[in-house]
């Protein structure tokens, strides 16, 4: 580990934008190196872990080298021809263009190596259960095509039954596979934004060229609202500035200008990034990297590159798989043995082990999955979640971090006033998304300065023809600030733009970063003073510097420094809360001075900038969306922790973090407890603090463990100051801790980690298409609170598929047993493979979707996310209490019916047993009945369909009461409603629906098995569906009334 | 997801299985402590034990509800079954072939007839009455011994030449062969409504001459003083009466389609059933 940090120390250079680079090229070596080397890292655990990470770093900090090796930068224009072999004047020539585009092949992104449709299509067909019913189909096909050579007298139900389960096996692997195609590819807006067209200067000539054949070292020539068509070293500029969000998420337009301003090349201004936007001014620049090897090229490959991860419903449903398929396989394999060694032929065991895999294998179920995951998903977008990935929905639900980003999410996007400070007084404003008044004392002379300050000083405007739109809703063109100003001048003030009018402007200073203050004289509106104001605002120390008095309650009263210290503390309160705060000072300028001829001139300021009068501060934030403090106090009760991730100040994101609960009232951060105790930071016991506020450049020299420590210890983080990169590295680090991560981005530079984690959730609004398209789910309104409905849904849905599961496993049983029976007993067959398949596709479907519409038993946000580790879907509870318990009730009952049927057409019980050679031997036409009557083989063919149909029936029968009671986990039917879930109600008149009409419609075509049955068939098995019901009702009452004892460790699920 | 992802080795998956097994730490045999064991087993030895009672007790009322001497339904039994004496089944139902020159190739289906015949000697019949009557033998009391109701005798000498007694060989090796036709019992089933049911054997398909057979007894009749049948428990001596054919002009080496019906009122053919009042096969005699 030294000598990596040595490493590391050496390359680095350390100038704080650079650890965006470091970044950069770290992550960039994921996509060299490959994903083996990411499964390897997350293959080893503990220490090992880390030592493959420092492997991995080393190499990483080789990538460095190379990355730092573009100096295209620092190269003058003469230099850069030079390298590419251009002409800044007059281009390639053509004949070199061709040349070089052979070389470097065409500039655009190359797609990631898609998986071929066919090779995605197959791989539904053999995922899952399918393989099982593959065997399945194919022991068929061969027990068929044994039984053709011997020549048997109805070799084609196998092969027939073959054909079934391979049908089975195809059409549920294109329903899988449509859901699947419907996601969308990421690459398609990485391509979206490539430019069409490029102005290109080539032989001497400006060309119009397709972007796509522009080479290294073509002059371009680009203009206000182009996309920029390559990675560019500028040589030429006129206030041309882009808008670089989609590569880094800053929104600020960058100015771009032909000078070499910072060593590192994002930084710098000459150089301008594929598709990025140029948003004004024209500007003309060499090719430098095109196609893959452009900046976000690489990002773009990196997204593809970060391997997908399992979603916790996926694995939850493989886990399930693994599971029913190890019972299928071993019950299978176990009765072939038996079988055979009761000297049955191989055949038949071979033709018995098809019946249990197919009995064993609950067909419909992951159909009925992926149905009830998409009316979620649905439900969930009418709430502006919109589920990309069907996946995703059950995973927001088992989040336990979300790492959430502050601009936009938490807040509301937009500066607001928030404090004001005159009369040696700190107000407060209203911040709320639609405020009409100010609540604050407005009585005060000094408030009618400022105000007039205010207004004045202010080069934002409202866009014309807005005049019914709420203040609040209007657009404004001018910087954030600007806005606030103007709207809250307007809320108080009315018609701001008439007072512009009446005081008219004629001279200004804008804002610059040098001065750091905007100045502007104005007439006054009052027609005896015919005096200038000066009104000036800017950074408060600046102002104060120039400032010799201070208004107080309309009187200018020296600045002595008493009054200095007060407006020191209130700049500190202000600043504390992480506040813009801005300064306001004003001057009349005497008439004697000035007349109202004076000619102001702004470059030689031939008029007074300081013994200003100070007037008052006003402070500026972002203010929280007002539903956001609930969203964030539900995620706490429901156990989640939120991380806060933000590019902004430390103290604006831990103010913010404060006012809407990531770091609650009471808890401190190690510097809080320091400030407290008066003792040095390092003194602070780190173990005290349950909150952390991490900043980016503390981030980038922690370590792996350190990182981990911090996420271990404090339950309360906000990460400020960071760069897009470095979420990735904490989504990662949270990973680590066993979480499920959701993690909130907008930018194309938040792609890599929206993938990395559990669940990528992208804005709406603000969120680049990149965004969107590596993200699992898109925020329709921007909203945190929005996340936390979501999370609601998932928990849910993640409920009622386990009342799914146990519903579909229970039959499963009641299905598998009459093959056992049949085995040992040699009775006659209870039910039919085909008739099996008519169960798990035909009834049983549309109950077991109807369980996804159960609303939930209590109230899901006020317990803990489910440990992917502990929590399964399927439980041993769940599979023991469905299998042994339900399962077994429900063979009873469909066994009682199985045996009246018999009885009561003439075969007793107990001459049902062991008869089952004779019974199927095609050379017995008179076999002798209970009553001495003689059957002929199609005769008692005939009834062993009927006795399918009754097994059916009263499985169907019983399979309503089952439905009935997975409504409830724990609470009883009675306290959840009968009638509450009305879907489940079209759920039992369907599943009787299809029985009638299979029974009585398709009864008489034989090649199904089905028979009409007499109708007091279709109640033998009533008995056992009321004791189903009673018996799970007294289950969940002890449940209820013994909680934390042994039944409740045993028969919840 | 790091840590769901691991992949283990085997010996770690063993070693994880062992460990399932039995954990010597907190002493879990798969997971459970022994205690924990003995009462999961005692509770599903309870519930298992509770739903076989009541599997018992559903069998027992089942049981209570069935009439001893008839079945409920015979929703099957609508028509009834024939069956062939010798019959030998190959590929496609019943193929009676064999050579004359080679009496192994005869000298099973002979013993077969025998076999079959067994049942009808006077002395396995010693327990039935003579019955002369040409109708229904319709009994409402139990007239018989033991709380049983009569039945009819049938002996093999009825069968005349194809009894067995007059030719043991059956007419085999001459090419004349004799089969006999039975037709399935079914309660209280009342074939020909009024009128003898009789048998009538005819070539599937066109054969250049008429099949030329003799039916034994006389007419091919099932005599209706055999009818109704009353059941296993009153009736333990009834056997079902027997039509015997012989074939008098076989084609030699040529393989023959024939079909003998029952033919009577009451007796239904069913399409998907080869055997539901008629008996077809397939005869070949080589020399």
């Amino acid at each position: 580990m030294e000598a990596l940090t040595k490493k590391k120390k050496k390359t680095v250079p350390t100038s704080a934008n650079s650890f965006f680079l470091l970044q950069k090229s770290e992550v960039y070596s994921v996509e060299i190196y490959g994903t083996k080397e990411l499964e390897k890292t997350e293959a080893g655990g503990g220490d090992e872990k880390y030592k493959d990470i420092k492997g991995k770093k080393k190499k990483k900090a080789e990538e460095l080298k190379k990355e730092l090796d573009l100096e295209d930068h620092k190269l003058s224009a003469s230099e850069l021809e030079g390298k590419y072999g251009t002409n800044i004047n007059k281009g390639l020539s053509s004949a070199r263009a061709a040349e070089l585009l052979a070389r470097d092949g065409l500039n655009s992104l190359t797609p990631p190596k898609a998986t071929p449709e066919i090779v995605k299509f197959l791989k539904q067909m053999v995922g899952g259960f399918s393989i099982l019913l593959w065997v399945g189909a194919v022991f068929s096909w061969i027990s068929s095509g044994i039984q053709i050579a011997q020549g048997a007298d109805s070799p084609f139900d196998n092969l027939y039954l073959g054909v079934v389960l391979a049908l089975v096996v195809i059409l549920t692997g294109i329903f899988a596979y449509y859901q699947e195609a419907k996601s969308t590819n990421i690459m398609a807006s990485f391509s979206k934004m490539v430019p069409q067209q490029a102005l290109v200067i080539r032989d001497g000539e400006k060309k119009e060229l397709p972007a796509e054949q522009l080479v290294v070292g073509d002059i371009v020539e680009i203009k206000g609202g182009d996309r920029i068509p390559a990675d560019i070293r500028l040589i030429a500029a006129q206030g041309c500035k882009v808008d670089n969000s989609s590569l880094t998420g800053e929104s600020e337009p960058q100015p771009r200008s032909c000078e070499f301003t910072h060593d590192n090349p994002l930084e710098t201004r000459n150089i301008a990034f594929y598709s990025t936007t140029c948003v004004e001014g024209t500007a003309t620049g060499v090719v430098i990297n095109t196609g893959d090897r452009t900046v976000i090229g690489r990002i773009a490959s990196l997204a593809s590159g970060v391997g997908n991860e399992k979603t916790p419903i996926a694995i939850e449903i493989e886990h399930f798989v693994y599971l029913v398929a190890g019972v299928a396989v071993s019950i299978g394999v176990l009765f072939f043995i038996i079988s055979v060694s009761m000297r049955y032929k191989i055949l038949d065991s071979i033709i018995f082990l098809i019946g249990i895999i197919v009995a064993n294998v609950p067909e419909g179920l992951l159909a009925t999955v992926t149905v009830s995951l998409s009316l979620t998903a649905k439900r969930m977008a009418k709430k502006n979640c919109l589920v990309k990935n069907l996946e995703a929905v059950e995973t927001l639900g088992s989040t336990s971090i979300i790492c959430s980003d502050k601009t936009g999410t938490l807040t509301q996007n937009r500066m607001t006033v928030a404090h004001l400070w005159f009369d040696n007084q700190i107000y407060s404003a209203d911040t709320s998304e639609d405020q009409t008044t100010q609540p604050f004392d407005q009585s005060s002379p000094t408030w009618t300065a400022l105000s007039k300050i205010v207004a004045l000083c202010n080069r934002a405007e409202f866009r014309p023809g807005q005049e019914g739109i709420p203040i609040m809703k209007r657009v404004v063109v001018g910087d954030a600030s600007e806005t606030a100003l103007l709207k809250f001048s307007e809320v108080l003030l009315g018609d701001v733009m008439s007072i512009r009018a009446q005081n008219k402007k004629v001279a200004e200073i804008p804002f610059n970063s040098t001065n750091k203050f905007q100045l502007s004289i104005h007439e006054t509106d009052d027609a005896n003073d015919k005096c200038y104001l000066l009104v000036m605002k800017g950074a408060p120390e600046r102002i104060l510097e120039r400032c010799s008095t201070i208004m107080i309650n309309g009187k200018e009263e020296p600045l002595d420094s008493e009054k200095a210290e007060a407006f020191q503390t209130a700049y500190m309160e202000l600043g504390g809360m992480g506040e813009r705060v801005l300064g306001f000072c004003h001057l009349y300028l005497p008439e004697n001075e000035f007349p109202d001829t004076y000619s102001f001139d702004t470059d030689a300021m031939n008029f007074p900038t300081s013994n200003l009068c100070f007037v008052g501060l006003l402070s500026m934030i972002d203010p929280p969306r007002s539903t956001v403090p609930d969203a964030v106090s539900k995620c706490r009760s429901a156990g989640i922790k939120v991380i806060m991730v933000t590019g902004d100040h430390p103290i604006t994101a831990k103010a913010i973090a404060r006012s809407v609960g990531i770091i609650s009232a009471t808890s401190e951060t190690v510097e809080d407890i320091a400030k407290r105790l008066n003792i040095p930071v390092e003194r602070v016991n780190r173990r005290e603090a349950t909150a952390a506020v991490v900043n980016g450049m503390e981030l980038k020299d922690m370590s792996l463990q350190e990182l981990d420590e911090i996420l271990c210890n404090h339950s309360e983080i906000v990460f400020a100051r960071t760069s897009p990169q470095q979420k990735l590295i904490i989504v990662e680090g949270c990973q680590r801790q066993g979480a499920v991560v959701a993690v909130t981005g907008d930018g194309v530079n938040d792609s890599p980690a929206l993938k990395k984690a559990d669940i990528g959730i992208a804005m709406g609004i603000a969120g680049s298409d990149a965004a969107k398209n590596a993200a699992d789910m898109v925020l329709l309104d921007d909203n945190f609170a929005s996340i936390v409905t979501g999370v609601e849904e998932g928990r849910l849905i993640f409920d009622n598929l386990k009342k799914t599961i146990a519903y579909t496993l229970t039959k499963n049983i009641a299905e598998l047993c009459p093959f056992l029976i049949y085995i040992i007993a040699s009775i006659p067959l209870p039910i039919g493979t085909i008739t099996i398949l008519f169960i798990d596709l035909g009834t049983d479907i549309i109950p077991s979707v109807a369980l996804a519409y159960e609303k939930a038993e209590s109230d899901i946000m006020n317990r803990r996310p489910r440990n992917k580790q502990k929590d399964r879907l399927v439980n041993q509870q769940l599979a023991v209490y469905s299998y042994l318990q339900i399962g077994i009730m429900q063979s009873v009952g469909a066994f009682v019916t199985y045996f009246t049927v018999y009885a009561e057409q003439g075969f007793l019980p107990l001459t049902l047993l062991g008869v089952r050679v004779d019974w199927e031997n095609s050379a017995i036409n008179d076999f002798e009945d209970s009553y001495g009557q003689q059957w002929t083989k199609y005769q008692r063919t005939y009834l062993q369909w009927t006795g399918y149909t009754a097994f059916f029936v009263s499985i169907t029968i019983q399979q309503v009461a089952d439905l009935i009671i997975r409504k409830t986990r724990r609470n009883s039917i009675f306290q959840q409603g009968l009638f509450r879930n009305k879907v489940i109600w079209v759920g039992i008149f369907s599943q009787i629906g299809i029985a009638l009409i299979l029974t009585y419609g398709l009864g008489h075509v034989t090649a199904l098995n089905f028979t009409p049955l007499r109708f007091q068939y279709w109640f033998v098995a009533v008995p056992f569906a009321v004791l189903i019901w009673v018996y799970d009702e007294v289950r969940k009452l002890l449940i209820r009334r013994y909680p934390g004892s042994w039944w409740d460790k045993n028969m919840y699920y | 997801m790091a840590t769901l992802n691991e992949k283990k080795t085997c010996s770690e998956r063993m070693e994880n299985f062992r460990r399932f097994v039995w954990n010597p730490e907190t002493k879990l045999f798969m997971g459970r402590s022994l205690i924990n064991w003995v009462w999961i087993s005692l509770y599903y030895l309870a519930f298992y034990v509770v739903m076989s009672g009541l599997f018992a007790l559903s069998i027992y009322s089942l049981m209570r509800t069935i009439n001893p001497y008839e079945p409920d339904y015979q929703d099957q039994l609508k028509s009834p079954g024939v069956t062939l004496r010798p019959d030998v089944y190959g590929e496609r139902g019943l193929q009676i072939y064999y050579n004359i020159s080679d009496n192994k190739t005869w000298e099973g289906l002979v013993t077969t007839l025998h076999t079959f015949l067994t049942e009808y000697t006077p002395a396995a019949q010693h327990l039935n009455i003579n019955c002369t009557s040409d109708t229904y033998f319709i009994q409402d009391t139990f007239d018989g011994p033991n709380k049983t109701k009569l039945a009819c005798k049938f002996t093999s000498d009825m069968l005349q030449n194809c009894s067995g007694i007059t030719d043991p060989t059956f007419g085999f090796p001459e090419g004349t062969p004799c089969f006999i036709i039975k037709m399935n019992r079914i309660i209280k089933f009342f074939p020909g409504n009024g009128t003898a049911p009789r048998v009538d054997c005819t070539y599937v398909g066109d054969e250049p001459h008429p099949l030329e057979v003799d039916y034994y007894p006389v007419n091919g009749t099932f005599n209706l003083h055999y009818f109704p049948y009353y059941g296993k428990k009153a009736q333990p001596s009834y056997s079902n009466p027997l039509v015997a054919v012989k074939f008098l002009n076989i084609t030699r080496n040529v393989e023959l389609k024939i079909v003998c019906k029952i033919i009577g009122a009451g007796i239904t053919y069913n399409v998907h059933d080869p055997y539901e009042g008629k008996v077809e096969f397939k005869l070949k005699i080589e020399d």
